[in-house]
């Protein structure tokens, strides 16, 4: 099998082409080099930043999905979580103003979407914060795993992913109870149901099971 | 791609007939007779073990048997002292462990929630989707229930999966309230897709990301209440009273790397389940500490373990890029058109069946060639994912299915142009501690909730069911504890020192550890400081082969 050798926090590692980083940690018996978690993409534990020996632009990423590459020094990049405001009721640039106070000393510098191993234009939905066009702050952070890279390198203390999980939460538990004309059958016939599927030797349940998932109903 | 061209080009050439063909319909006993004969849980790869509830009693896969009857991984004479006292004592970081820390917020009662990673590293965060609420139409908790019930092949605790059932439509406005965003139409009812092996569209979904906005969620609230979180903080034991009550726990601080005793009076464990154990040498979905632990510390206690033979084997599993291997690609892109083919560009079985059928029918088509091998002998079938945007327009899959798309693009795979190959991936432990109704285990002190139970799915889970169950079992076990709480007793380990005895008798697996903690191909350590040198020479010459599941020595460095 065809290896490549990197660095792992400054320590030589022999990888197989084709494995992530993550992979070749433990297959190098270093797994503690790099917290992890989910080891899925989608928990943000395993935060790095990579190097390139060819000058390539590289940067932050996560150790879990990042393919390893002749050469290639990673460094170890933990994010500590941040403390996290409280959601509010319907939402606006204001409040999320007062709840993150330093939304507004974005320079623009862009590194929030340049870290983000997501592909959130953070930065363009830090602005549409600052517009209180928060129904996009919503979906622009759908994906947001909350590995905190954003945070961890902007100068200004700008906090992008406590923001948009401010601005998910506000929005969602603002959202109107669901308004379903649905009404469930009367009690009666909602425990005879339930006597049906319940009731009887257990080829008997079974039975009742597969008939009723057919139509919703006790079939004479 | 090139290695594929052949299969592809056929794969490609049929998928004009197969848009609007009907998929191949299996009558229950060819199901059956498939399951018998390739699914593994059917394969009696199985072993008895020789100590505890289950002992002579069940069977167990062989991984799973020799942790529970392995070791515990404390000093012969550590000697618990009390250094934190609380009143509930969560072992779990997940989906389950937080919505149990959730139910106690406004009761007074201190929380502390210990997991041995961060909180919200679990299985949880990586569900893509979705949960089961029966908010349909002409559906009804009953027809959930019969759907879950014939999906768990009648093996499901009835009481439990009714409890399950009747508390979909409140399970999902309690989500609403804490701000989760799930997917809605445009007049404001919820979105309803087909899962496999439900009778209707029953299941919610944040895109291809509902695990990870319920737990991103759950744990942004739990850490607004007053629940103090222990992380990276690995349960290792758990404590009685010496008259049969748990009464807290032994936790290794992983930073610190001592160990920690807790007093509590009452314990809940939500560990979830051990998809890295990789039974039968499968890759797996699951995340870095799936590997029983919660099993193994319930057992030791006296809590007997049913259905553990049966795990779940979600069908499509990733194969290609080697990166990807076992990560999941959700059940969802099927129920919305994509198509299971093989390599030689047809169906061979109904997407949308239970995932058991499903899984064991992938698994027959490889083992009688029809598969495509990739570059690095892996083999799979072919998901058809392209045929999705044909369906229903162009950016569908894109707009529905961000998640799957995002993982690809790095590979410079498109699933809207390009079919992908999946196999079964180990995805899900569907047996596990019995409990009852409130999450009661058979000790008392003892609660538990989530993937560690067994008995609500049967032997086969239904999609959107696992997050609908830590939400309801995870509530439901504390408000169980805060109700019935017990006084606080005495720290002492009487119930190991009585299983370290019967292991001498038995001369069970003495040189395994456990719980393992990490998966052995990480090679991840246990090391603490420790009070009093130990004479066991013996058990620090054990193997560090890589390729063997003898777990790594825990007291060297």
């Amino acid at each position: 099998m065809k290896t490549v050798a990197i660095k792992v926090a400054g320590e030589s590692i022999q990888a197989r082409v084709g494995e992530t980083v993550i992979h070749a940690l433990w297959n190098a018996g270093k797994a503690e080099l790099i917290k992890t978690g989910c080891a899925g993409g989608v928990c943000g534990a395993c935060t790095i930043t990579v190097r390139s020996p060819e000058g390539k632009m590289k940067g932050t990423d996560l150790a879990c999905m990042c393919p390893v590459e002749e050469g290639m020094e990673v460094f170890p990049c933990p994010v500590d979580s941040a403390l996290t405001v409280a959601p509010e009721m319907n939402p606006n640039e204001e409040k999320l103003r007062k709840a993150y106070p330093k939304l507004d000393r974005c320079t623009k510098c862009g590194s929030c979407t340049s870290a983000c191993p997501m592909s959130i234009p953070v930065m363009d939905s830090v602005f549409r914060m600052r517009a209180g066009q928060l129904d996009e702050v919503a979906d622009d952070f759908t994906n947001c795993i909350h590995c905190g890279l954003c945070r961890f390198v902007c100068e200004d203390g700008v906090q992008p992913h406590m923001m948009g999980m401010w601005v998910r939460r506000s929005i969602g538990s603002s959202a109107e109870k669901e308004e379903r004309k649905k009404k469930d059958k009367d009690s009666h016939e909602i425990e005879l149901e339930w006597q049906y599927l319940l009731e009887g030797s257990s080829t008997d349940r079974m039975n009742n099971a597969l008939q009723f998932r057919k139509s919703g109903k006790i079939q004479p | 791609m090139d290695w594929a061209k052949h299969s592809l080009e056929k794969l490609e050439t049929s998928r004009e007939a197969r848009l609007c063909s009907k998929p191949p319909k299996l009558g229950e006993d060819d199901a059956k007779k498939i399951l018998n004969q390739y699914h593994p849980d059917y394969l009696g790869m199985h072993r008895n073990i020789c100590i505890g509830p289950n002992k002579n009693d069940g069977n167990f896969p062989h991984e799973l048997a020799d942790l529970l009857e392995a070791d515990s991984q404390l000093p012969i004479d550590f000697e618990p002292s009390e250094d934190i006292e609380t009143d509930v004592l969560i072992i779990g970081g997940g989906g389950a462990g937080a919505s149990a820390a959730l139910a106690l917020e406004e009761t007074g009662l201190r929380v502390h929630l210990a997991t041995k990673l961060r909180l919200g590293d679990s299985n949880t965060v990586m569900a893509e989707g979705g949960i089961q609420a029966s908010l349909g139409i002409n559906d009804s908790p009953r027809r959930h229930f019969s759907d879950a019930y014939v999906g768990g092949h009648g093996q499901n605790n009835p009481d439990l999966l009714r409890i399950l059932c009747e508390s979909g439509s409140s399970a999902i406005s309690w989500l609403s309230q804490l701000g989760c965003m799930l997917d809605r139409n445009k007049d404001g009812t919820f979105q309803l897709r087909p899962g496999g092996g439900t009778s209707l569209p029953r299941v919610l979904a944040c895109r291809d990301y509902t695990g990870l906005e319920i737990m991103r969620v759950l744990k942004d609230a739990v850490l607004l209440s007053g629940t103090t979180v222990l992380q990276n903080y690995a349960a290792i034991e758990l404590l009685d009273d010496g008259e049969g009550q748990v009464t807290g726990a032994v936790l290794w601080d992983r930073n610190k790397e001592k160990l920690v005793t807790v007093s509590a009076r009452a314990v809940i464990i939500a560990t979830g389940g051990s998809g890295q154990l990789r039974f039968n040498s499968f890759p797996t979905s699951n995340h870095l500490g799936a590997v029983g632990d919660g099993l193994v510390l319930a057992y030791r206690q006296g809590c007997r373990l049913i259905n553990s033979d049966s795990y779940q084997y979600h069908p499509s599993g990733s194969v290609y890029p080697e990166a990807l291997v076992g990560q999941l690609v959700t059940e969802s892109i099927r129920s919305m058109g994509a198509q299971v083919v093989n390599s030689e560009g047809s169906r061979f079985v109904d997407e949308m069946t239970f995932r058991d059928v499903l899984a064991a029918s992938i698994i027959k088509e490889v083992k009688e060639k029809r598969g495509v091998q990739t570059p690095t002998n892996r083999i799979g079938v072919w998901l058809d994912t392209p045929i999705i945007d044909l369906q229903n327009g162009h950016g569908f899959l894109q707009r529905k299915f961000p998640g799957i798309v995002h993982r690809f693009a790095r590979y410079s795979i498109d699933p809207a142009k390009q079919a992908i190959l999946i196999y079964p991936t180990l995805h899900y432990q569907n047996g596990g501690i019995e409990i009852d109704k409130d999450g009661c285990t058979k000790v008392k002190g003892l609660w538990a909730a989530g993937e560690v139970t067994g008995g609500l799915h049967g032997t086969n889970r239904l999609m959107g069911n696992s997050l609908l169950d830590i939400i309801i079992f995870g509530r439901r076990a504390a408000i169980s504890a805060q109700n019935s709480l017990p006084e606080r007793r005495r720290v002492t380990l009487t119930r190991l020192k009585e299983f370290r005895a019967s292991l001498e008798i038995t001369s069970a697996r003495q040189q395994l550890l456990s719980p393992q903690l990490f998966p052995t191909q990480t090679g991840m350590k246990i090391s603490f400081e420790r009070k009093a040198t130990m004479g066991s020479q013996d058990k620090n010459s054990r193997s560090t082969n890589q390729l063997s599941f003898e777990p790594p020595d825990p007291f060297t460095k």
